[in-house]
């Protein structure tokens, strides 16, 4: 099989209870309720191959949650074709859900009153994974997290991060083949967050994991992603390497310039928009078909030290997209 | 199976988690009995008095049986899954390889379990303490009749609730409403309160065909041998037919509700 993940024409339609302000709202939409129909995914199509790591982004209520939980079994689609490992998720076929796993950064499936390794025993049974099977997972895993000294605590007293690590090790304890990941890095500390990262990178390339994984972290795109899926309002807006994103969002390029001498400013924002002066470098920000001429004009018009012309940086157009500022080309 | 014995195991763990709680839980039964035990206690102050055919021995002995049929009938855990539904912690159970109805069946036969062993302790001390007049069944037939009609009670029981349970899916809101409504059933249309045949017969006949009788009621007449052999098979088959028709239900009414399940928050 050359894809694992399939999916065609995909739509999902909500129906949402809508309820005014305070008591008089809620007394009224007792009465009467209101229901909106909102469009979560409008046919979104999409395939990944086996062993690829997927970055899914888009501004909150895109549909990226939505997709995961489809694609993981929980929701059933209004419409569309979706096919994982061969498997039509919701149909929840014991076989399948034995080769996946949905972890998500605010969902928690270890029991709270109980030491996490009772969750694990539990999962075993669940997951009828062999002993010895196990025993090499669960090892393994709880090295690299390095939680061996907290396996008997029990859950309501570990840190959240340490409750992360935790979910992280019972999630994917029967080896799941495809791993869908919902914000794994929040409310993790920087280094926590590093080494989740780090995590999800090996897990990919050890197992040859397929991975999907939603994140409002920069960092998490950036460093691990090589393929971005861009998603707003229910639809795909880019599919493709993260490093085309720029060339296909970027409306501008950055020019920087080193100025030997004072110059008039007013002068200077008639090029471009001014990013930032911090003398004697200027950043000017310039329309892409432009670029060129606006070089020439400085070069002709001020006395120059030295010039670079760059792409905005990843992060801007991230940025971006988060802020659901783009839109399809 | 497996799956379900380990899970089993740490349902006993998690019930412990908070032996305090648990130990004023049984406490609250406790008082319960005694509330329950005095208040007819007298109402028939007069042992000569004989209300809707109960005497004062026979009132007692019903009430005492209430408290041991009680904690193996109607402990149960799974009062929970209204509140998974709607704060959407459905999603993991269905993430996994597991049947969401024999894991909360396997919970609820856990609590039973913990609960009889503390029930078994505790109506020994009571009995000790109160005397009442308590009838020992010896006839084998009635005894295995008994212990049926209480399976057949702990299954429907759990049916039952797994089946006010999943209204959720309709009303996230109102997610305690439905099961809160069950509650009151049991207690009023299932003998929990009063034993139903003090009232009268066209309204016991009503009451007869709902499943409720024949989880406290039912079970407590046939152990007292107040049934005929005719009448132990009728209420037998009836539970056993409500059974097949919940089961049914709750199967059908889940395969709708997981459609429109939104995994909100979750």
């Amino acid at each position: 099989m050359d894809r694992s993940i399939i999916v065609e024409r995909l739509t999902k339609n909500f129906e949402v209870n809508q309820k005014g302000k305070g008591l008089t709202g809620t007394i009224s939409s007792l009465i009467q309720p209101k229901r909106r129909l909102v469009n979560a995914l409008k046919g979104i199509s999409f395939s990944i191959k086996p062993g690829e790591l997927v970055g899914f982004i888009g501004p909150n209520g895109a549909g990226k949650t939505t997709t995961l939980k489809i694609l993981s079994g929980i929701l059933y689609p209004t419409a569309g074709f979706v096919n994982v490992l061969g498997y039509t998720p919701w149909e929840r076929k014991h076989d399948y859900l034995k080769k996946i796993s949905l972890i998500m950064g605010q969902k928690n499936q270890l029991w709270w009153d109980l030491p996490a390794q009772e969750t694990f025993e539990l999962n075993k049974a669940i997951y009828e994974i062999p002993a010895r099977e196990y025993q090499r997972t669960i090892s393994e895993l709880i090295k690299i997290l390095d939680v061996e000294d907290l396996l008997a605590t029990p859950v309501r007293k570990l840190s959240l991060g340490q409750r992360m690590k935790m979910e992280l090790v019972a999630a994917l304890l029967h080896n799941p083949k495809v791993v869908f990941l919902d914000e794994p890095t929040i409310g993790l500390d920087l280094i926590a967050q590093q080494k989740m990262r780090d995590f999800i990178v090996d897990y990919n390339r050890k197992f040859e994991a397929t991975i999907i994984l939603t994140s409002h972290n920069m960092d998490d795109l950036v460093n691990i992603a090589k393929r971005v899926i861009v998603i707003d309002s229910g639809e795909i807006i880019f599919d493709g390497n993260l490093s085309d994103l720029v060339n296909h969002f970027a409306k501008e390029k950055i020019i920087k310039v080193s100025l030997s001498k004072e110059v008039d400013f007013q002068k200077l924002e008639s090029i471009g928009e001014i990013k930032e002066i911090n003398l004697p470098f200027v950043t000017i920000s310039v329309p892409r078909p432009a670029t060129a001429s606006a070089a020439a004009v400085l070069l002709q018009s001020f006395l120059v030290d030295d010039l670079t012309i760059e792409e905005t940086p990843i992060e801007d157009i991230i940025r971006q997209v988060f802020k659901g500022g783009l839109k399809k080309k | 199976m497996k799956k379900y014995l380990t899970l089993f195991k740490l349902s006993f763990q998690q019930e412990l988690a908070y032996p305090i709680n648990f130990v004023m839980w049984r406490i609250r039964n406790v008082i319960q009995i005694f509330l329950i035990f005095f208040l007819w206690d007298t109402v028939f102050s007069d042992p000569n008095k004989i209300a809707f055919g109960y005497d004062k021995a026979k009132i007692l002995t019903y009430v005492f049986g209430l408290v041991v049929v009680r904690p193996i009938v109607l402990s149960a855990k799974s009062f929970e899954i209204a509140g998974e539904i709607s704060r959407g912690e459905l999603s993991n159970y269905l993430l996994k390889p597991l049947s969401y109805f024999k894991f909360w069946f396997t919970r609820d036969i856990a609590s039973k379990v913990l609960n009889i062993l503390f029930a078994f302790f505790e109506i020994t001390v009571l009995y000790l303490i109160l005397r009442p007049p308590f009838f020992f069944q010896i006839q084998p037939i009635y005894l295995l009749a008994f212990v049926m009609s209480l399976v057949f009670a702990i299954v429907l029981y759990s049916l039952l609730i797994f089946l006010f349970s999943m209204f959720t899916f309709w009303n996230l809101e109102q997610a305690w409403g439905f099961a809160f409504l069950l509650l009151l059933f049991t207690d009023f249309l299932g003998g929990g309160i009063i034993p139903l045949d003090v009232l009268s017969a066209p309204i016991q006949k009503v009451i007869n065909v709902l499943p409720f009788p024949y989880l406290l009621f039912m079970p407590l007449q046939i152990y007292l041998g107040k049934l005929s052999f005719a009448q132990t098979g009728v209420s037998l088959v009836t539970s056993g037919v409500w059974i097949l028709i919940l089961f049914i239900v709750v199967n059908l009414v889940w395969k709708k509700g997981i459609k429109t399940y939104k995994a909100e928050g979750k």
